[in-house]
């Protein structure tokens, strides 16, 4: 396809009516649809369709509803599909191209309305002597945001789309537009696109005095806690708990290692604070982890089993609406918000502990540290070594990884990048191991529970004594992978790396 | 990608516009679905509107010198592309001949296609020739349409002896019967006899009627200009049962 501009904003001195008027001297053309609608635009919370370059549309008019989904850059129409109401979750669509694109983007993330637009539309036709359409365009005219047209290019007729983008920017002095309306909605209301990320993106200054630092650091964990908190208590989707515990986790693994910076008392209060947040959030996400993972629970079964675990799913949607209730409530209790003002008001105090550290001191020693500690508890595991050693080294490996998410921008990027793939995949299989017994002892404890409802019959049973047997399987794989996970993990190269960036500079503090 | 050749070695059975039917209903349920228009009198590309010419004519297409993906016309339907037809390609046969390894060349072709399309429609001239062949190679399904005639039965016999003589193991026939005339005493005793006595024979009768004759003069698919009556309930259900077949 030609490589021309195809969205373009009428001047202020003309209206739809008038450049249609107009444009009809010019060329043959035929309006064949002109409806009032109302657009509104959707994403994830982490915007990870805007992220894909892509927008999510719910056009609803008069005469249809429709799901579209396009192109950001470019404005082309990727998949649409007519349904009713737009889906909370990409699994609710009827199945079709458009389901099976927002199903692998979206996963478990809902979809959010971001803002809805009031506006008039007016579609066009260019055609030839066959009366063959060779190109469309499409005029938005918005309420508030004036008025906008686009040329749908049509597949094989490239020369048709050029004639028409030259005849509307030199005949008929339309403005090429080169960004989507969502962001100037969102501009209007002071928002952006990609304001928030899972991701920790801390910008921190290697020479900055420690205590100032690891503020920073608490601030912006505190702030993903409170960003996370209403979706959380709503239950809008799992990920609001995920990224809330996540941070709750990164803040406890902050107050265990950084216990020289603040004094006993606080490290301590705020410790079992944050360690009472995650113990009244572990039901809540376990249930989350199992629903989320019953599809492949059920691909591990043979196919004449899939079908009996829904029991089971019935059963763990009811524990979860039950573990959500108690939730809702603690998150909205005064120990949870008198505490996290407390830490909040702790936090902005301007820092008064004597400490002669700088950032990157304390991240150096920090890390080479645990890093250390890795190194000692991994040498020692054998196929024979009781599977305890493994979860206390799947808990040295988090530690480890946090503090490089933290302190990542000290240090260069393309190094410590490796180092943090490499301590993922030692990760990913420690996990695993982890997963897959608690996931093992847990089937077993749902089953005695399940014991007493009469609805559940033997074939469930059944179904789920294999999938234990599967999980067991799965979870001595994973221990099977573990000694070669570890050899990858301390490679010379690797230890290299470890030593050159942190090892020196510790020695020196010393 | 699926690829469903709409083949019967009679023709005027009603081939071009179950292509052009079924796969503006692929289209409208948000399939990206193309028409190969392989017909040298190019009556697809006549229902489309698209001009019936291709650079270079059958011998570049089949040499392969021009991609595919470059001779692709959209229509004036979402989703739905049409490859156009050119008179050279009364010398397919000819031009196929000339190939190494013939009955496997339009496979090739549309190899490059695969991500871009979710079904793709052969629009096949009548007959029993290499063209044939090629298009029973790239195709997973056979759509067979006959007309409720003695003439018929024979001419499907032939067929699946074909299709059994040639071991074309992946290649899925589905017939039904189109252009039924239901004022017609001998097609309603044929529809009901040959129903009976062929399993693979689907139970949908495409009539014969005049809002399927007017696809001529409105130069588009049946659906797109009348959403109502039994020709649409009849094509409606035909591409139901080829998707339950899928």
């Amino acid at each position: 396809m030609t490589k021309i501009a195809l969205s373009f904003e009428l001047p202020a001195n003309l209206n739809a009516e008038k450049f249609i008027a107009k444009l009809a001297k010019k060329t043959p053309c035929e309006l064949v649809q002109q409806h009032y609608a109302q657009k509104s635009f959707y994403d994830s919370f982490d915007w990870r369709l805007y992220d894909a370059n892509l927008t999510c549309e719910f056009n609803q008019s008069k005469d249809a509803t429709l799901l579209v989904l396009k192109r950001t850059s470019t404005a082309d129409i990727i998949a649409s599909t007519v349904i009713d109401k737009a889906p909370i979750f990409a699994k609710d669509l009827p199945i079709s191209p458009l389901s099976d694109k927002l199903l692998n983007l979206l996963e478990m993330r809902a979809l959010l309305p971001l803002t809805t637009l009031e506006l008039q539309i007016y579609k066009l036709n260019i055609f030839n002597e066959d009366q063959k359409t060779i190109a469309r365009l499409l005029i938005e005219d918005y309420t508030n945001f004036g008025c906008r047209l686009a040329i749908q290019p049509i597949k094989g007729y490239d020369k048709a789309a050029t004639n028409l983008h030259q005849l509307l920017v030199k005949h008929l002095s339309l403005i090429v537009i080169r960004k989507p309306i969502l962001l100037a909605v969102l501009k209007s209301q002071g928002r952006k696109p990609k304001d928030y990320s899972s991701k920790l993106n801390l910008q921190l200054k290697p020479t900055m005095p420690a205590n100032k630092g690891i503020r920073i650091i608490y601030k912006t964990l505190l702030n993903t806690i409170k960003i996370n908190e209403q979706g959380t208590i709503d239950a809008i989707d799992s990920e609001f708990l995920h990224d809330f515990r996540v941070s709750i986790r990164r803040t406890r693994s902050g107050l265990s290692q950084f216990k020289a910076i603040f004094s006993n008392n606080i490290n301590t209060h705020y410790s079992q604070y944050f360690a009472w947040l995650g113990s009244i959030t572990s039901l809540s996400r376990d249930l989350d982890v199992y629903l989320l993972n019953i599809d492949d629970y059920k691909a591990s079964l043979p196919k004449s089993m899939r079908e009996d675990l829904n029991p089971l799913i019935i059963f763990l949607q009811t524990k979860k609406i039950i573990a959500q209730k108690k939730l809702a409530k603690k998150l909205t209790s005064k120990k949870y918000l008198q505490t996290l003002g407390q830490w909040e008001d702790y936090l902005k105090q301007p820092p008064t502990e004597n400490t002669s550290l700088t950032l990157k001191q304390l991240a150096d020693t920090r890390i080479w540290t645990v890093y250390q500690r890795i190194l000692k508890e991994g040498s020692v595991i054998t196929q024979q070594t009781p599977a305890q050693a493994l979860h206390d080294l799947r808990k040295t490996c988090k530690k480890l990884r946090y503090l490089m998410e933290f302190f990542q921008s000290l240090y260069p990027t393309s190094k410590i990048k490796i180092l943090i793939k490499s301590l993922k995949n030692l990760q990913a299989v420690l996990g695993d191991f982890q997963d897959y017994e608690v996931q093992e002892n847990a089937l077993r404890k749902f089953s005695e529970e399940m014991m007493h409802l009469q609805s559940v019959s033997t074939p469930t049973f059944l179904a789920m004594g294999v999938l234990v047997q599967k999980l067991d399987e799965k979870r001595c794989q994973a221990r099977h992978h573990f000694a070669k996970c570890f050899i990858e993990f301390k490679t010379p190269s690797n230890q290299a790396i470890f030593k050159s960036l942190f090892a020196m500079q510790t020695r020196e503090t010393k | 990608m699926k690829v469903i050749a709409t083949y019967n070695i009679k023709g005027g059975v009603g081939k071009t516009s179950t292509t052009v039917n079924l796969a503006y209903l692929a289209a409208k349920n948000g399939y990206q679905t193309l028409v190969w228009d392989l017909d040298p009198q190019g009556a697809s590309s006549y229902y489309f509107r698209v001009k019936p010419k291709v650079k270079g004519g059958s011998k570049a297409l089949i040499a392969g010198k021009r991609e595919l993906d470059g001779l692709i016309k959209g229509t004036d339907f979402d989703y739905l592309d049409l490859l156009p037809a050119d008179f050279s390609f009364r010398n397919l046969d000819l031009v196929l001949d000339a190939r190494k390894k013939p009955t496997q060349r339009l496979q090739k072709l549309l190899k490059p296609l695969a991500d871009e399309y979710d079904y793709v429609f052969l629009d096949c001239p009548p007959n029993i020739s290499l063209l044939s062949e090629a298009v029973f190679e790239a195709a997973d399904i056979l759509l067979s349409p006959i007309i409720p005639t003695t003439l018929s039965l024979r001419t499907l016999e032939q067929l699946k002896r074909f299709i059994k003589e040639n071991k074309l193991k992946n290649l899925e026939l589905i017939s039904f019967f189109s252009m039924a005339d239901q004022r017609k005493k001998m097609h309603k005793e044929i529809i009901a006899s040959l129903g009976k006595q062929h399993a693979d024979l689907l139970d949908i009768v495409i009539p014969y009627a005049s809002d399927i004759e007017k696809m001529g003069i409105k130069r588009m698919p049946l659906g797109a200009y009348t959403q109502k009556g039994r020709s649409v309930e009849a094509y409606q259900a035909l591409w139901q049962a080829i998707l339950q077949r899928i």
